[in-house]
């Protein structure tokens, strides 16, 4: 009997070769789908759960402008919160009376009068960038876009997710 | 022919040995590039219509101007979004009004049903051969038509079958 004996093997140690073909293989289709999805100005925009743009057949790229945020639940402008939104309904904009005391009308008013007096309105184009939840009806937008008109900016640019 | 045979199976052998590629120069490449490209990768694409809300305008009429001999006619397209309801009219300063009344369409749908795009560009193609130099037109959606619906309107009337229609939209909330 040969137990608790082993046979040493006399042969020498040799590295198993990995196979890379497979994992070339995931390479090269992840490079070729990230090459496809790049992008010179990669988004920066914050988006968050309650914004769902709504999706269309657009080609035109959006300038990079003052950003009015109108998600589900609050109101937002650039990163500020100007007010919340419950039941469609954006507290502080629901009355006509409202829009010109509101805050939105206030900081839009600021923003309005600090770009009138740069000289470089060619790069600060005097619209507005307005990213909205496709679920909104269009009073609640209504609110939104009468007050920035009277604050001087009548000019928009919808925020769509392209199809 | 054996050793011609045992002579070519030799070489091959040989042959294959030599071609073993070194991969891990390409790996390590793959490994700096995928990271790269993953930060400047965008996986949702933004972009934007142009619209305008309408403003008061102190720009005198043109009343005492005398029409000149041949006119083009020009268009504004009224496009009334309502829950049951779509309406197209036209506005002009230099058509009769019984010609802008031919010109009007309507489109019944139910309440909650999605806009019948197609329709509606075709309605739309139709005034933009007849009118070619009109490219504004005014979108009048009821307050309770979604955000949704007013960007499909939207897209409807810029372009048809790579037609370009009528891209300057102004939006605007109805009087009633």
């Amino acid at each position: 009997m040969a137990l608790g004996k082993s046979k040493k093997r006399s042969r020498v140690f040799r590295p198993p070769a990995l196979m890379l073909t497979s994992m070339m293989d995931m390479f090269t289709i992840i490079l070729i789908f990230l090459l496809c999805s790049f992008s010179e100005t990669p988004e920066t925009l914050k988006l968050d759960q309650n914004l769902q743009l709504p999706k269309s057949s657009s080609e035109r790229e959006y300038a990079k402008t003052i950003k009015v945020i109108l998600s589900k639940k609050e109101l937002r402008l650039n990163d500020e919160v100007m007010a919340t939104v419950s039941g469609g309904i954006i507290q502080g904009l629901s009355d006509v009376q409202d829009l010109k005391t509101s805050s939105f009308f206030q900081r839009l008013k600021t923003y309005y009068k600090s770009n009138k007096e740069d000289k470089s309105e060619a790069e600060h184009p005097m619209h507005l960038l307005l990213l909205c939840d496709k679920s909104h009806s269009f009073k609640t937008i209504n609110a939104v876009i009468k007050t920035a008109g009277m604050a001087g900016y009548p000019n928009f640019q919808f925020a769509v997710l392209q199809e | 022919m054996a050793r011609f045979n045992r002579l070519t199976s030799g070489s091959r052998r040989s042959r294959e040995e030599d071609t073993e590629l070194n991969i891990v120069p390409i790996m390590n490449m793959f490994m700096v590039l995928i990271p790269f490209l993953l930060m400047s990768a965008s996986f949702f694409q933004i972009k934007a219509i142009n619209t305008s809300v309408a403003v008061h305008s102190n720009s005198p009429k043109s009343e005492n101007s005398s029409p000149p001999e041949k006119v083009m006619h020009k268009l504004t397209v009224i496009l009334e979004l309502k829950e049951d309801l779509i309406k197209v009219s036209a506005l002009s300063d230099t058509l009769e009004p019984g010609v802008l009344a031919d010109l009007e369409t309507e489109f019944t749908r139910t309440a909650g049903q999605a806009l019948s795009v197609t329709s509606i560009a075709e309605h739309l193609k139709k005034l933009k051969t007849q009118y070619p130099l009109s490219d504004t037109m005014l979108l009048i959606p009821d307050a309770d038509v979604s955000y949704n619906e007013i960007i499909q309107a939207m897209d409807c009337a810029r372009k048809y079958h790579e037609a370009a229609l009528f891209p300057n939209v102004v939006l605007s909330a109805s009087l009633g």
